[in-house]
């Protein structure tokens, strides 16, 4: 084994290696989840050398020095975020939108049945994608590639889209109701949907084709995602379970059923030995996927629980309800660390920054809210849009936000320059 | 409201949910109904350029009431909502004669849709308590409602702004889902 050189992950925190075996060259990936700001770089060091036969110390200058490049990205920026721009987006309310990798677009559903493509620089419109025959309701870009888009409408059809030329590729038909969930393989090899008929569906990624068909759900399949290495499906159902689901077979390999009302929101941790689910029976299980089993029931929240996220190392999750608050908790200890307060409406969102520093929720109370992890206070309060806000999303450096509203119109907010 | 909601009015449960539809031009008064109809202030009122949800409890039921903006630019957008629909009420501003032809146009092409075939059609003729008002015999005829058969349809005089004729209206409406849901 030969080592030939490394690779960084940001968020969460990682050294890629690349090394050569037997003629081929394979990659591996030394997590370090456990990195802080104030973590003393020697220790890790001294952690990896002893557990990675590849780093030889004639390499550990080299390693050293990308820990502490690691560290630097995690700490915390202060500056506050600012409108840069308003963009006159759709003709009807906003649905879902997303950034890709390098934040360079995003891009936004609507109820005119359009999803839209934007630069990030300029505010400027770059495509908009018509052929859906009724409201774009998921959307997404295939990340880290960023060179595919899938929405997924209420025409019951799902499109692949070239981001490049705006292009539609496929129109992946088969389900018999509203298409609400779409994700992408992380090797962008497949695309998941999940629909109100109760069933989600594999596709060829590449050339539209179905794969299977994942049958078991009783209800509407409203959330799903793959685990980090795409080996496994998640899926959420309003027939208040959820289901993991092998992505080479199809096969269900478990069913989560413990809650007692509709599932809102569903999310692996990024070891994948662990899941999260909100349920309207207004509390969220944290789930040991190793066993099937419950290992918390945090039930802080006195109405529906409609959305839950863990950060990206797996260390926190934040939680949003319908009674006005959110919820810092501690995933290992599985207790609260912090209530967010001051929203005025129902929290439908909450989402970490990558680096875990700052939290976004948006509420029906017009208002986008920033908050840090660290002390659970509200750091700003983004206002300005004139009707609910829907959806939002940070980009993968944690300094720009964009939310899309019911007004039709989505803003983009920036760090401070 | 969150995008949750919204998937969640999307299908009503086939035994006490109803998904009702409001449209109608604008300035039909569309919003100060549903408005009404969940017991809200009706005083400050603005052109809806997307659309409105509401859910209200009557006689049992759970009504989910979406009310779609009217504008013409938006009106292509109404075929959005079509799915599932149990009742549709359509708004007739009693008030602008002007505009009889192209209401009854647009009431026409909704009959004509697929997917609201059979759907029973609730007529309410709004703005009654303006002088200007047409009353309800007429606005039948300009409308040439007789000509409606492959449908239950009902019409009835009201004003979203005082509530007038809204509860008689309600209760027809859920009386005949009553008998009709017990069928199916």
């Amino acid at each position: 084994m030969k080592l030939k050189r490394f690779l960084l992950r940001y968020y969460p925190p990682g050294i890629i290696l690349e090394y050569e075996q037997g003629g081929k060259v394979k990659r591996k990936c030394i997590d370090l989840l456990q990195l802080q700001k104030d973590t003393n770089i020697e220790i890790v060091l001294g952690e990896i050398a002893a557990r990675e036969p590849l780093i030889s110390p004639h390499r550990l200058d080299q390693v050293r020095a990308l820990i502490a490049k690691l560290r630097e990205r995690l700490e915390p920026d202060y500056k506050k975020f600012s409108l840069f721009k308003i963009m006159k987006a759709h003709l009807l309310p906003l649905t879902n939108l997303a950034f890709n990798k390098p934040g360079s677009q995003f891009i936004t559903g609507s109820y005119d049945r359009t999803c839209k493509v934007w630069d990030t620089s300029t505010g400027e419109e770059i495509h908009t994608l018509e052929g859906h025959g009724n409201v774009v309701y998921t959307i997404s870009f295939n990340n880290p590639y960023g060179d595919k888009i899938a929405t997924g409408s209420f025409d019951k059809t799902c499109k692949l889209w070239s981001a490049a030329t705006g292009k539609c590729m496929f129109t992946l038909k088969g389900h018999t109701g509203e298409v609400v969930s779409v994700g992408f393989h992380p090797t962008s090899s497949t695309v998941s949907t999940g629909s109100m008929d109760t069933t989600a569906k594999l596709w060829n990624a590449t050339t539209g084709e179905e794969l299977c068909t994942l049958i078991g759900h009783t209800g509407e399949i409203i959330t799903l995602s793959y685990n980090t290495d795409g080996t496994q499906l998640l899926t959420g159902s309003f027939d208040h379970t959820v289901s993991i689901w092998d992505t080479e077979t199809g096969k269900k390999l478990m069913g989560l059923d413990e809650h007692t009302e509709e599932i809102s929101s569903a999310q692996f941790n990024f070891t994948g030995d662990m899941v999260a689910t909100g349920s309207l029976d207004k509390t969220c299980n944290l789930w040991d996927i190793r066993t099937g089993k419950v290992i918390a029931n945090l039930a802080n929240h006195e109405d529906e629980v409609l959305d839950v996220s863990f950060d990206w190392a797996g260390a926190k999750l934040v939680t949003a309800s319908s009674d006005t608050t959110g919820y810092i908790y501690d995933v290992r200890s599985r207790e609260p660390l912090y209530r967010l307060e001051g929203h005025n409406g129902e929290v439908s969102k909450a989402m970490f920054n990558p680096q875990g520093t700052r939290i976004l929720t948006t509420s029906s109370d017009k208002s986008a809210r920033v908050w840090d992890v660290n002390s659970g206070l509200c750091t700003q309060i983004l206002e300005g849009h004139t009707d609910d806000i829907f959806s939002c999303a940070f980009n993968y450096d944690g300094d720009m936000i964009i939310t899309g509203s019911k007004d039709n119109t989505c803003r983009l907010w920036r760090h401070h320059v | 409201m969150g995008l949750l909601a919204l998937l969640r009015k999307l299908h009503s449960s086939p035994t006490h949910e109803m998904r009702i539809l409001l449209l109608g031009l604008d300035n039909a008064g569309k919003t100060t109904l549903l408005k009404q109809l969940a017991s809200e202030d009706v005083s400050f009122v603005t052109p809806t350029i997307g659309f409105n949800v509401k859910s209200v409890q009557s006689k049992g039921f759970k009504l989910n009431v979406w009310d779609i903006g009217g504008q013409r630019e938006i009106r292509p957008y109404w075929r959005n909502y079509f799915e599932n629909t149990d009742v549709l009420i359509y708004v007739i501003d009693s008030t602008d004669e002007k505009r009889f032809l192209e209401t009854s146009q647009e009431l026409y092409n909704l009959l004509e849709e697929d997917k609201l075939a059979n759907v029973p059609l609730f007529i309410f003729a709004n703005k009654q308590d303006l002088v200007a008002a047409t009353n309800v015999g007429d606005i039948a005829e300009r409308l040439k409602l007789c000509n409606i058969r492959e449908r239950q349809w009902q019409i009835q005089p009201c004003s979203a702004l005082t509530g007038a004729g809204i509860q008689e209206g309600m209760e027809w409406l859920c009386k005949n889902m009553a008998i009709k849901k017990k069928k199916k």
